[in-house]
């Protein structure tokens, strides 16, 4: 074995020694409990399908449709919301353009659940930023779309909408601005020219960017505890629900185990096609 | 060229765009301002007395402190991790290499919820009891990755032939990793170690679950937010954005500084 893989394979450790306890570990862990009997506590007890059983006729797999289509709607928004501004970021690059980047990353650090809120009291009837505002300045008064699933799907947006942009702008920076041009002295028309030129070249990015926020959509709670009250229950507060107030461990982990084989369902295809190098390399 | 109406629709979308983005940041702010127990917004009385009692109470200090505790230790435990991550990640030519890059991409595709509940029936099967120190260990297992991925951008650009100049000129393999690889690889670890810290210190759903009775401050202002709200809540919010913006500058002092120190040595 040569010097450069030995290395490889010494400098690898720690950081998988992390991920077999603190990942590995845990998902094996709840895809077992999800086989105990439900409402029995240890991993002691006969192995059973019962859960999934439950899961079908209970009608649990519900919250998993709500977050299913909450993490479609948002994705597809992101990506078309993220679309302009990407351009925007990478043709007109510069001073602006910094500036965009950096104010769109700021929120990315501020706890998730303070913008949420921050949300909530904007949004809020009457009293709120927004409703309170109009009718102070212009009195009128305006409704609100707080705890409905719409306020959900706007926060969804709103939370993910950073992760939709960064990875695309990394993509469309790869497509050479002279193949644009070319297309467009030739004779293509503005949509042709995205079509056939940018789209191809900056799709690895968009992929990227449309599976995160498919992904971290899917496992959202905040938004619908926040911003969406009462009105629907999504998949993580149906599973943190069996964890909290139910006390019911296996069919929680029963339900987590779902979510997690959904994910991988849609990670591991797109990330076999993944060139990881060439995605990172200038 | 482009059509002029197409570039000014594109500004001014990409700017109304963001200015929607701290509409809830700019509200919590407003909220912080009012001295009632019941937001009516526009605020009969603007005062500060919220921020007043946050720094009036104890309590506030155990959160940041508590916070701060996380978010140190998984900034500096991340940078160690991330080292030999991104030299395995992008440096190094080794079978399994395209796994391990795709590997790790899984804990930042996964939802962080379930992953702390996961951690949660771990520790309890296993008889260990959760507290900030747990917190820090999940923290990791998100963290590192992105950390890992922050440090191989910077080594992808690295000429290697300049590690084996070294080597030729007889430091030993782990001297010239010292002197030529390791400082080129410092302003990657820095901004890791920034991303770590910022990430740590908003983060709630791993801290939830595995930080046992060592209240967070996002864990704190998440039940405030949902049983007694009061003016404080927006006004610790606020505090802690503070904060984070305070790391940030801080970390930039010290990055100037090193580069000074460089600057210097070289000289």
């Amino acid at each position: 074995m040569d010097e450069s893989a030995r290395n490889g394979l010494v400098s690898v450790i720690p950081v998988v020694l992390l991920l077999l306890v603190g990942f590995a570990l845990p998902l094996l862990f709840i895809v077992y409990t999800g086989f105990m009997p439900s409402r029995s506590f240890g991993l002691i007890g006969d192995p059973t399908l019962e859960n999934y059983r439950i899961i079908i006729a209970d009608g649990y797999w519900r919250p998993l449709m709500w977050s299913l289509a909450f993490a479609a709607a948002t994705t597809v928004l992101s990506l078309v919301i993220a679309w302009p501004i990407a351009k925007a970021l990478v043709v007109h690059a510069g001073r602006f353009a910094s500036l965009i980047s950096i104010l769109v990353a700021v929120p990315v650090f501020i706890a998730e659940s303070v913008r949420l809120f921050g949300a909530h009291l904007f949004m809020m009837p009457k009293g709120g930023i927004l409703a309170g505002s109009m009718n102070a300045l212009f009195g009128i008064d305006v409704g609100s779309i707080l705890f409905t699933p719409l306020a959900t799907l706007v926060g969804m947006v709103y939370i993910y909408l950073p992760f939709a942009i960064f990875p695309m702008v990394l993509g469309l920076s790869q497509v050479p601005r002279e193949q644009v041009e070319a297309a467009k002295d030739l004779g293509a028309s503005g949509w042709q020219t995205v079509i056939n030129v940018e789209l191809p070249i900056a799709l690895p990015g968009i992929l990227i960017g449309g599976l995160l926020v498919f992904v971290l959509a899917l496992g959202a709670t905040g938004e619908a505890a926040i911003l969406g009250g009462q009105s629907v229950v999504v998949a993580v507060q149906s599973i943190e629900q069996r964890f909290n107030y139910a006390q019911d461990w296996p069919l929680g982990s029963a339900l987590a185990t779902v979510l997690c084989v959904i994910t991988a369902l849609v990670v591991f295809p797109s990330m076999r096609r993944l060139d990881v190098d060439r995605l990172f390399r200038r | 060229m482009e059509s002029r109406p197409l570039i000014t629709a594109r500004i001014v979308w990409t700017t109304l765009i963001v200015v929607l983005l701290y509409l809830p940041i700019i509200s919590i702010v407003l909220a912080s301002l009012a001295n009632t127990r019941f937001m009516r917004f526009p605020h009969r009385i603007w005062s500060l007395d919220a921020y007043r009692d946050a720094l009036g109470l104890e309590l506030t200090y155990d959160l940041q402190w508590t916070s701060l505790e996380v978010a140190a230790s998984v900034a500096i435990l991340a940078a160690a991790f991330a080292i030999p991550g991104a030299l395995a990640f992008a440096r190094y030519e080794w079978p399994g290499r395209s796994l391990f890059q795709k590997t790790l991409l899984l804990p930042i595709f996964f939802p962080q919820s379930v992953l702390g509940l996961a951690a949660l029936v771990t520790m309890s099967t296993m008889g260990i009891s959760p507290s900030w120190k747990t917190a820090v260990f999940m923290h990791l297992v998100w963290v590192v990755p992105i950390v890992t991925m922050i440090v191989s951008i910077r080594l992808y650009g690295f000429d290697v032939a300049q590690e084996e100049a070294a080597f030729d000129l007889g430091a030993t393999r782990f001297q010239s990793f010292l002197a030529v690889t390791l400082p080129q690889m410092m302003p990657g670890i820095v901004s890791g170690a920034l991303f770590a810290f910022l990430l740590s210190w908003a983060n709630l759903p791993l801290s939830a679950y595995t930080s046992g009775a060592d209240s967070t401050l996002p864990e704190w202002l998440y039940s405030r937010m949902s049983t007694n709200y009061a003016p404080m809540v927006p006004a610790v919010s606020v505090l802690s954005i503070v904060a984070s913006v305070f790391a940030v500058v801080i970390f930039q002092l010290l990055r100037i500084g090193w580069r000074r120190h460089l600057e210097e040595r070289n000289v």
